[in-house]
């Protein structure tokens, strides 16, 4: 009903790390834009988030809890829609949530070696009571959604609360193009243990052909990116990797299109632009039985490639794409055209949120 | 360094406080470093909920980010100001001001209203007090905002100014048969004390108006009184103006008009200055007094449709005192040197 009115007011809560641009800002202004774009009003609210020491996880909390958005100055907000943890916990009458994904060190992270939380004082504490706070209050929205169906099982599973998976589109998605394959893989993403380049260098010593990799995204975990290029060094495979940094989004797009498939391999991704933009750029996508949001969309020698998230089982699979060639590109085309069967766009997700 | 700004905002308004946010962390960016603003949303209204904001405000950290220190926090405004921090800063553009001289204003005051009232205004007064002064160094939007700060908080803290945006750009033209008077329309900007000192005006004075009504209401109420008054083609309302129309209405105007309520700062007596204009303002403005000298780059006249009128015939009789006042408000400007390198080698000494 909302879905065909115009001249709404619409929040979006969110919270942000400061200087950290991620996915998750990507999100919010995408939802954003294509609320505008819907004729309706619309604006961001982020609330800084920091999550050490664990205490400071509940103050915040609380501190959304406290926050008002059910007016703006003198006139009602028509609908919150909440995104991130902790700031969809902020109140509303009409509040959708749209879950990116929980505090995953409280749930699937929990003692996972990722994580810390749990070898934090008070974490055990500070779980329980995030626990507590999404099992009783996400339920206060009047609609729940997640970001994709691995998201949405989480909930399920850890807080058992139910959700509908709603994919959104990559930003700038019309941008994405199709293109020649050259001789090397791509490897696109913050460069982050959860996203585990280090299995694909591991990886890349147990190829039978020389396969290339080439690596692209901003370094902010420390250390992470030196114990990358030590192991490329110990593992004699300098001239089959390539680093090259943060790129302009044009940049990154051309190596889509020029790459001969993305290798997209990160442990339980929530959602993951990575196989979207592959699919995009007709490209196929060699990832692992425990990546989480790209088992959506790649199906094993349809789409892609599925590997067991071992320096082997990885190189295997990038030996097969790197060796045949026809199978490749018909994966490639065949993700683009699950892209398209799978209608993800803005005016399929407003027509959710809103409905 | 590592800056965040933290100020505080309704959720779809864009006003000054919000241009004034972008252009400090431009200017912060410039000076070499990394700046974002962390704009949190206020409520005032019901006045209940002011003390819980201002608990959120306590209970958010912005020491670090992803194990990186955050090196200085700016506060501007109420309760964004609170966020603690080992080394904030506070560049207050003002306190919450129906808290303070606005309480019991008949126009402005909303707390009074309310049977909490008293107790959320003496909460934001103890806050105040006690909070503000964690700042290592306290600054405020102008002499006004400080001596407000002083009288009601105890608390000293020197003026900053910052010139408004794309100063460069305004410029001075022969002055034409108008005065000018660019604000929003809203009773503390006291549109209608310069409509009521119309009809008593002996010179045929006209004005043009630029901005938006807060509410239509307030406009219509103007409307109204120059219909009654048989004002006619002496007044125009312009409306929403774009920067460019409004720095060739301040051209080419003969002077400008500026009678708010205890204005906190007020670019337009900056705008008018920059533009060679004579300022008429009244002796309770505010901000504007700190700016315009009477009869050297003005006029100040009492805060009355009377005194107001006589200022505007004096001016619009002696169109060369007017234009010198005008050169003499420019010249102030540049030896005021206000310039966004100063403000921000002050915020993060």
């Amino acid at each position: 009903m909302m879905a065909q009115t115009r001249g709404l007011r619409i929040l979006i809560a969110t919270v942000r790390v400061p200087f950290v641009d991620g996915g998750a800002e990507a999100h919010a202004t995408g939802l954003r834009n294509a609320l505008l774009e819907a004729g309706h009003r619309a604006e961001i609210v982020s609330v800084p988030f920091k999550w050490y020491p664990p205490q400071c996880i509940l103050d915040q909390m609380l501190a959304c809890r406290l926050l008002d958005l059910r007016a703006a100055g003198d006139t009602p907000v028509d609908c919150l829609i909440g995104l991130k943890f902790p700031a969809y916990l902020i109140p509303h009458p009409n509040k959708v949530v749209w879950v990116l994904h929980q505090h995953r060190q409280a749930y699937d992270l929990w003692q996972q070696p990722m994580g810390d939380l749990h070898r934090l004082p008070h974490g055990a504490e500070v779980r329980d009571a995030i626990h507590r706070a999404d099992a009783e209050l996400l339920p206060e929205a009047r609609r729940l959604f997640a970001n994709s169906r691995n998201v949405a099982a989480r909930m399920q599973t850890y807080c058992g609360i139910q959700a509908a998976p709603l994919y959104h589109p990559p930003p700038d998605a019309p941008k994405f193009h199709g293109g020649a394959a050259e001789e090397f893989l791509y490897f696109p993403s913050r460069l982050n243990a959860l996203k585990r380049q280090r299995l694909v260098i591991d990886a890349l010593a147990h190829t039978r052909a020389k396969v290339r990799v080439c690596f692209s995204g901003p370094d902010i975990d420390p250390g992470y990116h030196e114990s990358c290029m030590a192991l490329a060094r110990r593992n004699k495979l300098r001239s089959r990797v390539e680093w090259l940094g943060t790129t302009s989004e044009e940049a990154k797009r051309d190596l889509y299109a020029r790459c001969l498939g993305v290798v997209f391999p990160p442990l339980d991704e929530d959602y993951g632009y990575v196989t979207l933009e592959a699919m995009l750029a007709r490209k196929p996508v060699v990832t692992c039985e425990d990546s989480g949001g790209p088992l959506e969309f790649i199906a094993h020698r349809e789409t892609g490639l599925v590997s067991e998230p071992t320096p082997q089982g990885l190189a295997d699979a990038m030996d097969e794409l790197w060796e045949d060639r026809d199978n490749a590109r018909r994966w490639g085309e065949a993700g683009r055209q699950r892209y398209s069967d799978l209608r993800i766009d803005w005016g399929t997700v407003l027509e959710k949120l809103l409905q | 360094m590592k800056v965040l700004i933290l100020t505080s905002g309704v959720p779809f308004i864009r006003g000054g406080a919000e241009i004034l946010a972008e252009s400090l962390r431009d200017a912060v960016c410039v000076a070499g470093h990394q700046a974002e603003i962390v704009a949190l949303p206020f409520q005032s209204c019901p006045p209940s909920r002011i003390s819980e904001q201002m608990l959120a405000c306590r209970l958010l950290d912005v020491t670090e980010t992803c194990g990186v220190r955050i090196d200085r926090v700016i506060g501007l405004k109420f309760p964004a100001y609170l966020v603690p921090h080992p080394h904030k800063v506070i560049w207050l553009l003002h306190q919450h001001r129906t808290a303070y001289e606005f309480w019991d204003h008949p126009a402005a005051g909303d707390l009074i209203h309310y049977p909490e009232g008293p107790v959320v205004r003496d909460a934001i007064r103890q806050a105040d007090r006690a909070l503000i002064p964690e700042a290592e160094a306290i600054y405020t939007l102008s002499a006004n905002v400080s001596a407000r700060l002083r009288r009601f908080s105890g608390i000293d803290a020197e003026p900053l100014y910052n010139p408004p945006a794309s100063a460069m750009l305004f410029y001075k033209d022969s002055a034409k048969d108008y005065f000018f008077f660019p604000s929003r329309i809203n009773p503390v900007k006291r549109q209608w004390l310069a409509v009521q000192a119309l009809a008593l005006c002996r010179e045929p004075v006209r004005v043009r108006f630029a901005g938006e009504a807060d509410h239509e209401a307030q406009r219509a109420e103007c409307v109204r009184s120059v219909r009654e008054l048989r004002l006619g083609d002496r007044v125009e309302w312009l409306g929403m103006v774009s920067e460019q129309q409004k720095r060739d209405e301040y051209a080419n105007s003969l002077g400008v008009v500026f009678p708010p309520v205890d204005e906190d700062y007020g670019y337009v007596t900056l705008e008018a200055m920059l533009s060679s204009k004579p300022v008429i303002t009244c002796a309770d403005s505010g901000g504007p007094l700190e700016f315009v000298v009477d009869r050297v780059t003005g006029l100040v006249a009492d805060p009355t449709p009377e005194s107001l009128a006589q200022a505007m015939d004096t001016l619009w009789a002696d169109r060369r005192s007017a234009t010198a006042m005008g050169e003499a408000g420019r010249a102030r400007y540049a030896d005021l040197k206000i310039s966004w390198e100063t403000v921000v080698e002050n915020l993060l000494r």
